[in-house]
């Protein structure tokens, strides 16, 4: 391949976990409603920011972080700046923990990847619960981290596939 | 399965320096999300948000028209296993409707027998916008839709939407060629509802669950209401129209009395915003000051501030009403605005009567007097000589308080 090509691939690869990261948020505001709306839409952009958070935080730099969740905040019409907060937060602590998740089998970060859900519906609870003064109910939440977490493992496998072979490939 | 490993030299060396950007950025979402608490309307946010809404309609409108294909068939396969009861069931609900229907057109045609005996006016229609759903945040906290109808097609904030069931939402956010709407199952929303026989008002609060609940303004009656009641928009404060169907009420909890909806969000696919503006009242400086009801809307006025400016007692002049033909809600149940008053008879009827009402004008009207927008504008006639009559106690509650 000629240079000007190699490079161009180069940067296409490189900038793929972003554009499925938006990928994922543009899913969000679809209006796709499983189970006649009851399951809210699994959120993606978190399986995004921490997978590539793990296995390869060169391609999921805070500001894509960043410009995901704002896309997001954007489009659903959240109060702006909280889900850029979610995901900043939990790209942060995942970076910290990722000597540990590297190595390990897909179970255990599946695991870990249920406490980083945990920890952003958590952070958005709080947020959405001040700014609306009530105590939220928790249900539609839970259901979406349920789903989320349950959706990870296929997702996952799909975009460990994409890593490997698209991706890090020189 | 394969160890990613040959990212664990690299990635020691590299976790000190890439965190600053991190952290730095996770400090910038903090701050815009403190802004957006104490100025959340703010028209950087609201431009941002317009822009980024009409700049992903074009998509999202691409991608949402398949699903709703898939979603359709989807929907039919499983409704094909119910189909024998939903047959029954429509075919019930068939022979009611027709029921209705001729009640409908017997009430219309009294309706208009008593619009043609009180001169009145109607405002031209106009035609509410439809729009498809393109777009729908079901977040767990924020319920919103976007549609695919802006600025450019007559949209403005705070319109009311509906869809075939009954009240969807309000747009809250409008760009030029798609908008926003809050459903009313969103925490912040705020709609003004009456329950129809219980004839009280209150604000339906959104609660994220299927089911709103309406609160209550306090007052010293407590507020009794029985499931089955229908709750309908009251107009109050002027930004939707009275009358839309928003649900029923089925249960009460700690005072707030709670509603099943009428919309069916599952299923909203193509809405309606209503294009609807209040009426105003305007004064007229041309030496005297008259009263001027501009009616810009199907709703009638609220007949306090058009009773608010008696003309001086100088000669008796029938109020000049200017009715302007402008958008108009939808549907248009008729609001009795009294037209223009070339009526030579009704001076000379003034001397009879009591301050508001011409005594067969009070007879007519006495049927739909009970809801407020109904009632007919009152004659704001110079009626301070005129000692009320004794016909005046006898009028039935043609006098609005």
């Amino acid at each position: 391949m000629s240079r000007r090509a190699e490079g161009f691939s180069r940067l296409a690869k490189a900038a793929t976990p972003t554009l499925l990261g938006f990928i994922g948020v543009l899913i969000l505001a679809l209006p796709v409603r499983f189970a006649e709306g009851f399951v809210p839409t699994p959120l993606l952009p978190l399986v995004v920011v921490f997978f590539w958070s793990i296995y390869g935080p060169s391609y999921m730099p805070a500001a894509s972080t960043f410009l995901m969740g704002l896309l997001q905040d954007l489009l659903t019409g959240g109060p702006l700046g909280l889900w850029p907060a979610v995901y900043l937060s939990t790209q942060y602590i995942v970076l910290s923990q990722r000597s540990y998740f590297i190595g390990r089998e897909q179970k255990v970060v599946w695991i870990g990847f249920t406490f980083a859900a945990a920890g952003a519906a958590l952070i958005l609870w709080l947020v959405m619960s001040l700014m609306s003064e009530t105590l939220l109910p928790l249900g539609g939440l839970v259901y979406q981290m349920v789903a989320t977490v349950a959706l990870y493992p296929l997702v996952a496998a799909g975009f460990s596939h994409l890593h490997r072979r698209v991706i890090v490939e020189a | 399965m394969v160890v990613l490993g040959q990212d664990r030299r690299e990635g020691l060396g590299r976790k000190a320096e890439s965190r600053v950007g991190l952290i730095l950025l996770t400090l910038v979402s903090a701050i815009l999300l403190l802004s957006s608490l104490y100025s959340a309307e703010a028209s950087v946010f609201k431009k941002a948000r317009e822009t980024v809404i009409d700049a992903a309609a074009p998509v999202l409108e691409l991608l949402a028209r398949p699903i709703a294909l898939v979603q359709s068939v989807v929907g039919s396969v499983r409704d094909y296993f119910h189909v024998l009861e939903e047959n029954e069931a429509l075919r019930e609900e068939n022979a009611e409707l027709r029921q209705w229907m001729n009640e409908a057109l017997a009430l219309r045609e009294i309706l208009s027998r008593y619009e043609r005996l009180q001169n009145y006016y109607k405002p031209l229609g106009a035609a509410p916008i439809d729009a498809f759903v393109v777009g729908e945040s079901n977040d767990a906290f924020v319920h919103s839709m976007i549609v695919n109808a802006g600025r450019n097609d007559g949209v403005a904030r705070g319109q009311a939407v509906v869809d075939d069931f009954g009240l969807v939402g309000r747009i809250v956010d409008a760009g030029g060629s798609a908008s926003r709407i809050l459903l009313l199952t969103d925490v912040q929303s705020r709609v003004p509802v009456y329950v129809e026989e219980a004839d009280i008002e209150g604000i339906l609060v959104g609660r994220t669950k299927a089911r709103p609940a309406i609160s209550f303004v306090e007052s010293s009656e407590p507020a009794e209401f029985s499931p089955g009641q229908r709750v309908l928009t009251s107009g109050a404060g002027g930004t939707l129209p009275r009358g839309l169907p928003v649900g029923v009420v089925v249960a009460e909890r700690e005072g707030e009395a709670i509603v099943d909806l009428y919309a069916n969000y599952a299923r909203a696919r193509l809405v309606r915003v209503i294009n609807y503006a209040f009426p105003t009242v305007e004064l007229m400086k041309e030496g005297v000051p008259q009263p001027v009801i501009e009616d810009r809307a199907v709703k009638s006025p609220p007949p306090s501030s058009a009773a608010a400016e008696p003309p001086p007692a100088s000669e008796p002049r029938a109020p000049a009403v200017r009715v302007e033909p402008a958008p108009a809600s939808e549907p248009p149940p008729p609001a009795p605005v009294q037209a223009v008053d070339e009526n030579p008879a009704e001076p000379a009827q003034t001397d009879d009567e009591g301050p508001f009402l011409p005594p067969e004008e009070a007879a007519a009207p006495s049927a739909p007097a009970n809801e407020v927008e109904s009632q007919p504008t009152p004659q704001i006639e110079p009626q301070d000589e005129a000692p009320p009559s004794d016909e005046a106690p006898e009028e039935p509650g043609g006098e609005p308080q």
